[in-house]
């Protein structure tokens, strides 16, 4: 059974995750991760595609997330360079607590980006993320992160902010 | 006389306007990647004409097996009959020309079109005509088949179509640069290709021929890809610095297939791969027991191609893109892993490869199409009139196959996809 305290707590992870992928805080992101991390946008909105045989646009473990915020912070990233301005809401939040003690929370996203590498493109991005999440010394940190974008099969605009 | 705007200003164009005296051997007008009367003019006279990339039989393995794809802005489907033989149709029900496939892949024993219920077999011949009492006794159901494209072919797999019924064969058109396909396909101990994997599909605001031209552009390499250069290893890492350490080569294969050779300047086998050849033994025992040692070394020395099959096939290494022109400012590229028949262990590192080299998330592809659009908004400007081409001209030679060949950071392929450009543009 969840309790309050912990539905809280999880729900304040999500938005701080959030926030700091709006923000660009790419170190203090990075640091919500576990070694065991998992980080999956599929190419396909329903997530139940096979990441051993067909294409993701992001299937990342614990090195290449440290690769591709170590890209971002490279000052060259020009994809990103400057960042884009974002906020994203969360909402229709689902959390199931496992019997390990961690906790697969399912929420929604909306997500407003103003590109503005090279024109200025207001995009928005949604769809379903699932966290897992554990607790590391008395924090809350990820082990998984999967994005379900909506449009995940449709040609994209680029996909090098944190999502 | 049309009006056209353009970045807010509205000047006359003429409705045809002479594309051949826009591009020189060594200068290109700015116009040529704006303009959206010299874009209706590319698919009329390229997109409608040449052999234009379309899947590869991979994808349809099975009796009913389809994909949909664009050439041009035209719809087609892609489809294996029950004999086995993979056909292009136009996507479009003869009756009203509803889309008769409106999905993407999948498979199907007839079509039917949900607007008035004809059917097609898998052969495309009409089948089925609700209530046919009320058409007349000259109607043939054998006159109102799903149209095919006036010409389909393949090599190894890759399947291409031709809208034009005249004009040079896909041997001819693909010319010496079959080799290019061989290089790809040799790579499998099976000898083919398998393009399984799905794609991905990443849109960008720029004109279509700026992918072509940078795909086998080796100048930009050091500059564009700084980020990946700076923060991850790469065989990309031998070919930058100081241009007399780059071994790198640029080739023209005629027909605007255009390449880089990048196996010039490796090192050691495997380099294409992320060097380590030693993870990769399982493979070459393979790759050895289909074509022999010494055949095999000199294949993963080499590695896979990166080239240019002119007009919408890039053999991107490990990858095969493809892209669709959508305006004259807008484009979509697609990609994919490409898988070796025979070694499916291998596919799956190349999936994580893949997924880092191209795609909207990928750590190279993006800043291309960061620079594509900043490139695109910057011909808005008026002036200089003329884009330069002229680099490494005083030094590029034809070999003894008769490409003409440059230095990894020349514009000897930029040339190469102009003059054939200028070519299929001047035709009537």
């Amino acid at each position: 059974m969840l309790s309050d305290t912990e539905y809280r707590a999880v729900e304040a992870f999500l938005y701080t995750e959030a926030r700091l992928a709006d923000e660009a805080r790419y170190a203090e992101w990075e640091a919500l991760w576990e070694d065991d991390a998992i980080y999956w946008v599929p190419a396909h909105p329903s997530g139940d595609t096979d990441p051993r045989r067909q294409m993701s646009h992001i299937y990342d473990n614990r090195s290449r997330i440290a690769t591709r915020i170590k890209l971002l912070q490279s000052g060259y990233r020009y994809s990103q360079e400057p960042a884009s301005f974002m906020r994203r809401l969360i909402s229709n939040i689902e959390i199931e607590k496992t019997d390990a003690g961690e906790f697969v929370v399912g929420s929604n996203f909306l997500l407003l980006e103003l590109s503005v590498q090279a024109r200025h493109d207001l995009r928005q991005w949604g769809g379903r993320t699932i966290h897992k999440l554990r607790w590391v010394d008395g924090q809350l940190k990820m082990f998984w992160k999967q994005v379900l974008l909506v449009n995940a099969a449709e040609p994209l605009p680029n996909l090098t902010f944190l999502i | 006389m049309q009006q056209a705007t353009t970045n807010g200003t509205q000047f006359e164009t003429p409705a045809e306007i002479n594309v051949e005296t826009l591009v020189h051997d060594d200068k290109i007008h700015a116009s040529l990647y704006t303009d959206p009367h010299i874009f209706e003019q590319e698919l009329e006279k390229i997109f409608y004409r040449v052999w234009v990339f379309v899947g590869h039989d991979s994808e349809v393995p099975e009796p009913g097996d389809y994909v949909t794809r664009q050439i041009g802005r035209q719809p087609v489907l892609m489809v294996r009959d029950k004999a086995g033989a993979v056909s292009v149709f136009l996507n479009r029900c003869a009756h009203r020309g509803t889309l008769v496939c409106p999905a993407e892949s999948g498979n199907a024993r007839a079509f039917t079109c949900p607007y008035h219920g004809w059917t097609y077999d898998l052969s495309g011949q009409l089948t089925g005509v609700p209530f046919p009492g009320a058409y007349g006794p000259d109607f043939n159901k054998g006159d109102h088949h799903l149209p095919r494209v006036a010409r389909c072919d393949s090599y190894r797999g890759f399947v291409f179509a031709s809208l034009s019924p005249e004009g040079p064969s896909l041997a001819e058109h693909l010319g010496i640069a079959s080799r290019l396909i061989d290089r790809a396909c040799d790579l499998s101990p099976e000898g083919e290709l398998d393009l399984s994997a799905g794609w991905v599909k990443h849109r960008y605001m720029s004109n279509w021929k700026m992918i072509p031209e940078n795909d086998t552009d080796g100048y930009h390499l050091g500059f564009v890809h700084r980020s990946v250069l700076k923060s991850a290893g790469s065989q990309y890492q031998l070919f930058i610095g100081e241009e007399s350490n780059n071994k790198g080569l640029l080739r023209d294969w005629g027909n605007g297939h255009t390449e880089i050779e990048f196996s010039t300047g490796y090192k050691q086998p495997f380099e294409w791969f992320g060097g380590a050849p030693d993870k990769y033994a399982a493979y070459l025992a393979q790759l050895e027991h289909s074509c022999g040692k010494a055949e095999a070394d000199r294949r993963v020395f080499e590695g896979p191609p990166h080239a240019l099959i002119f007009p919408n096939l890039f053999l991107a290494e490990m990858n095969i893109a493809l892209f669709y022109p959508l305006d004259a400012e807008e484009s979509i590229q697609w990609h994919t892993p490409m898988f070796l028949k025979g070694v499916p262990e291998l596919n799956t590192r190349l999936l994580r490869q893949s997924e880092a080299a191209m795609g909207p998330a990928s750590f190279l592809l993006p800043e291309d199409i960061t620079i594509a659009s900043r490139n695109q908004a910057g011909l808005h400007a008026r002036q200089p009139e003329w884009l330069d081409l002229s680099r490494g001209r005083n030094r590029e030679y034809v070999d003894e196959q008769g490409r003409i060949v440059a230095h990894f950071t020349d514009e000897v392929t930029n040339r190469a996809f102009w003059k054939h450009y200028r070519t299929l543009m001047a035709q009537v």
